[in-house]
């Protein structure tokens, strides 16, 4: 239905073979780029690709790896987040699942720009299958001669080791997964110094999502124009892998042209709204985005439009609630997440939180009482200074409540608790 | 160097200082939790925020994670930053217990301050309090958890400041708890500073706890007597009990912190056991009828011997104002010179260590902190002077190499290259590092003389076991930027720090900054060395006691048989003389044989000046005026229902007035500062160094290297040497620090412990010891073979365990 | 809405002490004297060493310590920092309840309903007989598949009442075939 790019070799019970991804054309960009390109025009193919990073904060890929310095010292590590433990996010998992190949080679190849040595695949426990699956495809492709000492001869050496987390979501932001395979609590640092100038063992580090390297061997393969084509909208570039979930018929992970409306990705994609009920509202790119409401239902999915509307695409991952979700009791367990993982390091994160969800707890319950909408937004304000990206996205849900379904928060002060539970 | 502007003044700052220091040096104080000056900025607590109106950056930001930088305009008064301050306390005090009225820190908190300031009085919050169970962390730091607020400044000071690694964060989230894995005893000798920089009540004072508010105490400056340093120190007393020492900022001594010694030695003051009234024969007498009898005795001796037979015995613990009158007394009267200490081999090595220290080559501790390479001779920091580790923890945090030559195993908070050597090749050890730097070809202008000199002492330097490792040091030490060489004065023999001296003037050559660190083995030695001249040793004096030439010998605070090994020798002389008066403020073993006892100050009711390792002139201001504690006298009542005069207890004086007493016939205290003047510090002022002599690039005689002892290849030596608790003859009194205080035991590498038939954990029971004496046996390889070490230890029967170790020695 | 919590890890079995076989610490010894930093394999030593004993017991964390160069305070840093790092014992099979948004709105809290029933425990409890530990977790990346559980760190939804029974079957039905380890 719409152009697959990462999932074209996709099946539907096993992952596409070291074999099967060679004769599709796979390691033919990281052989052409070790044969001798020059690593800053491949650096240029991706930036005029307008690859956005696939992780959460949308940094121009090409952009990153420019920030290495030449002169930078050795040995410089590249780090791959799949982390993935944004709720509502699960595309890492499915296209690891898929075609592992295309990251492990997406990995040679930005490693080979920044001449990178190590390579770190950090993923969550709970993906314990995912990691055996990279671990014994990281061995073929070692032996096949594309991972190692002196790739294809060449003066490239560059290794991939897969390092399993203990599981805390603080992990996949980018300087606390630093800390974490450091062997240290995984806290955030502050910039600068940038990972890409000191990051792990203060070395220089390139970081980036799973999805996000996954395209660099199609984009070397096919060309920067290639890519911006697949994409719908003007400013966009490329395809998407969204993780849709909740009240639709056929939840899952579909990859999907940037810009393609959301009633369309619901409609074509999941078959449409569960039981046939009417949309309510969605959190367009998993729990650190803000809802969006019907108004929205039609809105081109890409980082602009949703930018136009003061959110953000996120992951991807588009969490759709039909009529019978209780916004508040929605937000309420958002927050408890954001409780359960702040990292304890900065005090508005860390006491706001937990303050918050009491706060929805009591609306939900009726119990709020005072200046409750007063509280809730000095506290999202001040959410924002905290230490790290962590809190302005776990307040992204709340002050949305507040802005897009004000009506409905009032109701549960009015009434004096939820008016869904009441019917 | 930004101008910057905050709250409408403009203000100049060094390039990478942080907002919260610029505005600082306004004298405005921007609210903070996470960052300490010492520990630097994290910008975890989020407290510090302020208004940034113009320049570079606006907006709200942290003040402690932005540098000054040109143009900005800051407003600390920023409505959003005074909003957002606000809300973070208010945070802060969500989990709070708010038991301010029972906790030790009210008062001077910075939590409640802040809260006050903040402007949060009303609490919204109405969920649940997260609550935490507390932990032992054994008898100096009481720990109350629920009172935390987070600001991470514990576990980064315990951790990465001083390199101890049994204290820091679990958890996450709301949870996150800080304190050890189980219950127990911090490990770490700067664990009371957790007190100090712990921004509310989570670790406060144990010692003094429930004892007073911070208005209550009458608080004083002061300095650290605990070892040679001279940490400067904030004493709090109330109910004539000095019952807390807190560190007090001193950029050149301690920065910010002091050590647990030097924290909880003040039990000393206000034992039961203290001895508080003149004795005549060991019966209680007035202040005048002793002071009376003993001029008169003096008189009558001196009349006898000549003013020969009295000899003046002072020590490096007491004030410079009585070091400086026992001086006096020996110029006026004519009586022997003062000895201010029974230990004659440290006595030579300091004195040739103070020889060797000039007025450029002389270096204070912090500058320490700034050196990129760091050799230790002969010096074990942890025991000698516990701040000096901190100091070469920063220097290694910054990337400094730290070096020990050492006997010892010298253990340090932070990594360090160590080499043993043993106790009698350091001085070659050092020669060998001459060489090393001197070799190859290095463009040191020597002249014909020097060059010869240093011929022979190639010629003639022993070869040992480290000899290539040391050179290698010696030559690397010449590429260093900024060297700093510190060298002990009770292991080394006297030839090693002029040694150090020289190797520190060859090396200056080509460095941009070098220079000399000498810990002393007493709070005072520097002034004793002064005052006393180099020649004042024991050994002579004792001789002429024995022989008789000694009628009377007049202690002022030292107890003899600390110092001097041989105590049956020492009791034997002791019991020959005429008349032996003793002056001190504690009891000891030489107190009780004294015919004529006069009771001393400490320096909480005296005061004085103190001289501290590189000289430098310090004032400790009395705080209490002396007496037994209304705490004591009242039996529990308060206040005591009993009505007289004076103050129960507070007869004593402090020594110097004893000995200007004896000096002019006067009992009303004399103006000492010009008496310290004419002594020895014409002008010197507080926290100022004493003048030295100028630099000479003089070579030390370096004869003796070559034909130095050649340590027989199975010989096996004593070393005793400090130890962090139980040395000091003053916080050895204090019970909790006793607590801290290990078994007594013997360290030796583990072919020597073969030798010996020892096994780890051995324990031997030294013959005829009174108490009685159990050693434990500890093998460690980074100690020389053939070196028993021992910890100094106050009160233990020396004479036996050295008599057993020679026992050993002989065999 | 946020149900009751039961009081987290309570000591409910005492921990089977299990012996960690020479042929294990010599491969984390092996694996931590390959690379440069031991300190980079602190989670999958703990992990191993867990998975040795149930739980990353005081013992198991003190070994972790030694043999990562690091202070048994140090190891508990990150021990407790970790969801699946448990320092208290645990049951054979520790079921995590995914409890975020697309779960809960998929009937999360009937899961656990059920599983409170059929254990008879509540969240932060071990069956009497060590046999299963509840405890809630945040959403695992199985949102397509809610709701889902893990046992073991194995993902298992969407879940019924009636999958749920059987897999509680199975695992019994394995403990009883296998008394022992759960490895
Ligand atoms: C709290 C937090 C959690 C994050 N978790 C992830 C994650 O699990 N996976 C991921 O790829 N990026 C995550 N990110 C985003 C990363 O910080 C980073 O932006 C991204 O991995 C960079 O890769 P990209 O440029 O390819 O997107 C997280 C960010 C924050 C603030
Ligand atoms: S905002 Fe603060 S407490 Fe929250 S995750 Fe980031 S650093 Fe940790
Ligand atoms: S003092 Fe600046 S954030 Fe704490």
């Amino acid at each position: 239905m719409y152009p697959q790019v990462l999932f074209q070799h996709r099946k539907p019970d096993r992952i596409n073979t070291f074999a099967e991804y060679r004769e599709q054309g796979g390691y033919s960009a990281l052989s052409d780029v070790i044969a001798g390109a020059d690593p800053a025009a491949v650096i240029a193919t991706i930036d005029d690709a307008q690859l956005l990073g696939r992780g959460g904060a949308g940094f121009p890929a090409g952009r990153k790896l420019m920030t290495v310095a030449q002169d930078a010292p050795h040995p410089r590590y590249l780090i791959c987040n799949a982390d993935e433990m944004e709720p509502g996010t699960f595309k890492d998992r499915v296209l690891l699942h898929a075609d592992p190949h295309l990251l492990i080679e997406g990995m040679a190849i930005v490693a080979y720009t920044v001449r990178a040595r190590h390579g770190i695949i950090f993923i969550r426990p709970e993906y314990e299958n995912a990691a055996r699956i990279l671990e014994r495809e990281i061995r073929l492709a070692r032996e096949a001669g594309f991972l190692g000492e002196k790739i294809h001869d060449s003066d490239f050496s560059f290794e991939i080791v897969v390092h399993r987390s203990g599981g805390r979501y603080i992990c996949g932001e980018v300087t606390a997964l630093i800390s974490a395979l450091e062997g240290c609590r995984p806290n955030p640092r502050k910039a600068p110094p940038y990972p890409t100038d000191k990051g792990l063992w203060q070395q220089p580090t390139v970081l980036n999502n799973v999805e996000t390297l996954a395209y660099v061997p199609l984009i070397v393969r096919h060309g920067a124009q290639w890519f911006r084509d697949l994409a719908l909208t003007e400013s966009a570039a490329g395809t998407k892998l969204f993780s849709i979930s909740g009240h639709v018929n056929k939840p899952g992970c579909y990859e999907v042209p940037l810009g393609v409306p959301l009633s369309e990705m619901i409609e074509n994609c999941c078959g449409g709204m569960r039981d046939g009920r009417p949309f309510k509202g969605c959190l367009p790119g998993g729990a650190s985005t803000g809802f969006l409401s019907a108004e929205h239902y039609h809105i081109p999915m890409d980082y602009e439009s949703l930018k136009a509307v003061g959110n953000r695409l996120g992951t991807g991952a588009v969490m759709v609630f039909d009529d019978t979700t209780c916004m508040v009791a929605a937000t309420l367990n958002l927050t408890n997440f954001f409780a359960r993982e702040s990292c304890g390091w900065c005090t508005p994160c860390r006491e706001g939180f937990p303050y918050l969800k009491d706060l929805l707890y009591r609306l939900e319950n009726g119990m709020a009482d005072g200046d409750w909408i007063g509280q809730v937004e000095t506290l999202c304000g001040h959410l924002y200074k905290a230490y790290c990206a962590f809190a302005p996205g776990g307040v992204a849900p709340i002050e949305s409540l507040l802005a897009n379904f004000g009506e409905e928060v009032q109701a549960h002060i009015d009434l004096g608790g939820c008016p869904m539970q009441r019917q | 160097m930004p101008t910057l502007t905050i709250d409408n003044r403009p203000v100049t700052v060094p390039d990478g200082t942080k907002v919260i220091t610029a505005a600082e040096q306004l004298g405005i104080m921007i609210p903070r939790f996470c960052y300490h000056p010492a520990l630097g900025s994290v910008g975890a607590c989020r407290v510090c925020a302020v208004g940034f109106k113009e320049g570079p950056i606006k907006g709200v930001e942290m003040s402690c994670m932005v540098d000054a930088q040109e143009g900005m305009v800051v407003a600390t008064d920023d409505p959003d930053a005074v909003d957002l301050r606000k809300h973070v306390i208010e945070l802060l005090m969500l989990h709070h217990p708010h038991d301010c009225p029972v906790c030790d820190e009210g008062g001077h908190c910075l939590l409640q301050d802040m809260t006050i300031s903040g402007g949060h009085g009303r609490r919204r919050y109405a969920g649940a309090k997260r609550t935490h169970l507390d932990q032992d962390l054994g008898p100096l730091v009481q720990h109350e958890m629920n009172r935390c607020i987070q600001c991470y400044r514990c576990s980064r000071f315990y951790q990465q400041f001083c390199g101890y690694r049994d204290l820091g964060v679990t958890g996450i989230g709301t949870r996150v708890y800080f304190g050890r894995s189980e219950p127990g005893t911090l490990e770490s000798p700067f664990s009371g500073n957790l007190t100090d920089i712990c921004p509310t009540g989570v670790y406060t004072d144990k010692p003094s706890r429930f004892y007073g508010r911070r208005w209550d105490y009458e608080r004083a400056p002061s300095v650290c007597i605990h070892c040679s340093l001279g940490c400067s120190l904030t004493v709090s007393a109330r109910y004539r009990k000095a019952v807390r020492h807190e560190a007090r900022f001193n950029a050149q001594v301690n920065g910010h912190f002091i050590c647990d010694r030097g924290r909880y030695a003040y039990a000393y003051a206000s034992q039961p056991e203290r001895p508080r009234d003149a004795l005549i024969a060991g019966r209680p007498a007035t202040l005048a009828q002793a002071a009376t009898q003993m001029s008169e005795r003096l008189a009558a001796i001196e009349k006898g011997t000549g003013p020969d037979g009295i000899a003046l015995m002072g020590s490096a613990r007491s004030s410079l104002e009585t070091q400086a009158l026992l001086a006096r007394l020996h110029s006026e009267k004519g009586w022997r010179t003062p000895c201010f200490s029974a230990d004659d081999a440290a006595t030579r090595v300091v004195s040739s260590a103070l020889n060797t220290l000039n007025a450029t080559n002389t270096i204070a501790l912090t500058e320490i902190e700034g050196a990129d390479t760091v050799l230790l001779v002969g010096a074990d920091p942890i025991g000698e002077a516990p701040m000096l580790a901190l100091a070469l923890r920063q220097a290694q945090r910054d990337g400094s190499r730290i070096i020990t030559v050492d006997p010892r195993p010298v253990t340090l908070p932070c990594a360090h290259d160590h080499i043993a050597v043993s106790g009698d090749d350091l001085a070659t050890a050092v020669a060998h590092l001459i060489i090393g730097a001197l070799e190859p070809s290095r463009e040191i202008a020597l002249d014909a003389d020097q060059q010869d000199r240093f011929k022979t002492l190639k010629q003639e330097t022993r070869d040992i076991p480290a000899a290539a490792e040391l050179r290698a040091i010696g030559h690397a030490l010449t590429t260093a930027w900024r060297p700093a060489f510190v060298c002990g004065t009770t292991v080394p023999d006297p030839d090693v720090p002029p040694l150090m001296g020289l190797l520190q003037a060859l090396v200056q050559t080509s460095c941009m900054w070098s220079g000399l660190f000498f810990p002393l083995p007493g709070a005072n030695t520097f002034g004793a060395h002064c005052l006393g001249g180099s020649d004042a040793l024991f050994e002579p004096l004792l001789a002429a006691v024995e022989a008789g030439q000694v009628k009377a010998l007049v202690v002022v605070e030292n107890d003899l048989f600390s110092e001097y090994p041989d105590q049956q020798r020492l009791a034997a002389a002791l019991e020959s003389l005429e008349l032996l008066v003793v002056m001190d403020c504690v009891p000891s073993a030489i107190t009780a044989r004294a015919d004529i006892f006069l009771p001393t100050q400490t320096i909480y009711e005296a005061g004085g000046h103190y001289l501290n390792n590189e000289g430098r002139l310090q004032v400790a201001t009395p705080v209490i005026a002396g007496g037994l504690s209304i705490m004591d006298t009242g039996g529990g009542n308060h206040p005591p229902r009993e009505f007289r005069e004076d103050i129960p207890g507070g007869t004593p004086r402090p020594a110097w007035q004893y000995v200007a007493g004896l000096a002019t016939g006067e009992t009303d205290p004399p103006d000492v500062k010009p008496l310290l003047d004419e002594a020895l510090t014409a002008g010197v002022a507080d926290g100022e160094r004493v003048s030295l002599p100028s630099a000479s690039r003089e070579w030390p005689s370096i004869e003796r290297i070559g034909a130095g002892p050649e340590g027989d290849a199975g010989g096996l030596t004593l070393i005793e040497s400090a130890a962090t608790f139980g040395s000091e003859p003053l916080a050895a009194f204090s019970t909790v620090l006793a607590e801290l205080t290990p078994l007594f035991g013997v360290t030796v590498h583990s072919e020597t412990a073969q030798r010996l038939g020892w096994r780890a954990g051995d324990r031997i029971v030294i013959p005829d010891s009174a108490p009685a004496l159990e050693v434990v046996v500890t093998l460690d390889d980074r100690a020389a073979p053939g070196v028993l070490l021992v910890p100094r230890r106050i009160g233990i029967d020396r004479t036996a365990l050295r008599r057993y170790m020679a026992h050993l020695l002989a065999e | 809405m946020l149900r009751p919590r039961g009081a987290f890890f309570e000591r409910t079995i005492e921990p089977l002490e299990l012996h960690v076989s020479e042929a294990l610490i010599e491969k984390l010894k092996n694996e931590i004297a390959a690379v440069e930093h031991p300190r980079e394999l602190a989670v999958d030593v703990m992990m191993a060493l867990q998975d040795h004993h149930g739980y990353l017991s005081d013992a198991a964390r003190d070994q972790a310590a030694e043999l990562l160069g690091m202070s048994a305070l140090e190891v508990d840093e990150l021990a407790t920092f970790y969801t699946f790092i448990f320092r208290e014992p645990v049951g054979r099979y520790v079921i995590h309840v995914c409890d975020s948004l697309i779960c809960w709105m998929a009937g999360e809290e009937n899961i656990v309903d059920h599983l409170r029933q059929q254990l008879q425990i509540d969240f932060g409890q071990t069956t009497a007989d060590g046999l299963f530990t509840l405890l809630p977790v945040c959403c695992i990346g199985y949102c397509d598949r809610a709701p889902a559980i893990l046992v073991n760190r194995r993902v298992h939804g969407p879940l019924t009442n009636s999958r749920l029974d059987e897999l509680l079957q199975k695992y019994r039905a394995e403990a009883a075939e296998k008394p022992g380890s759960n490895v």
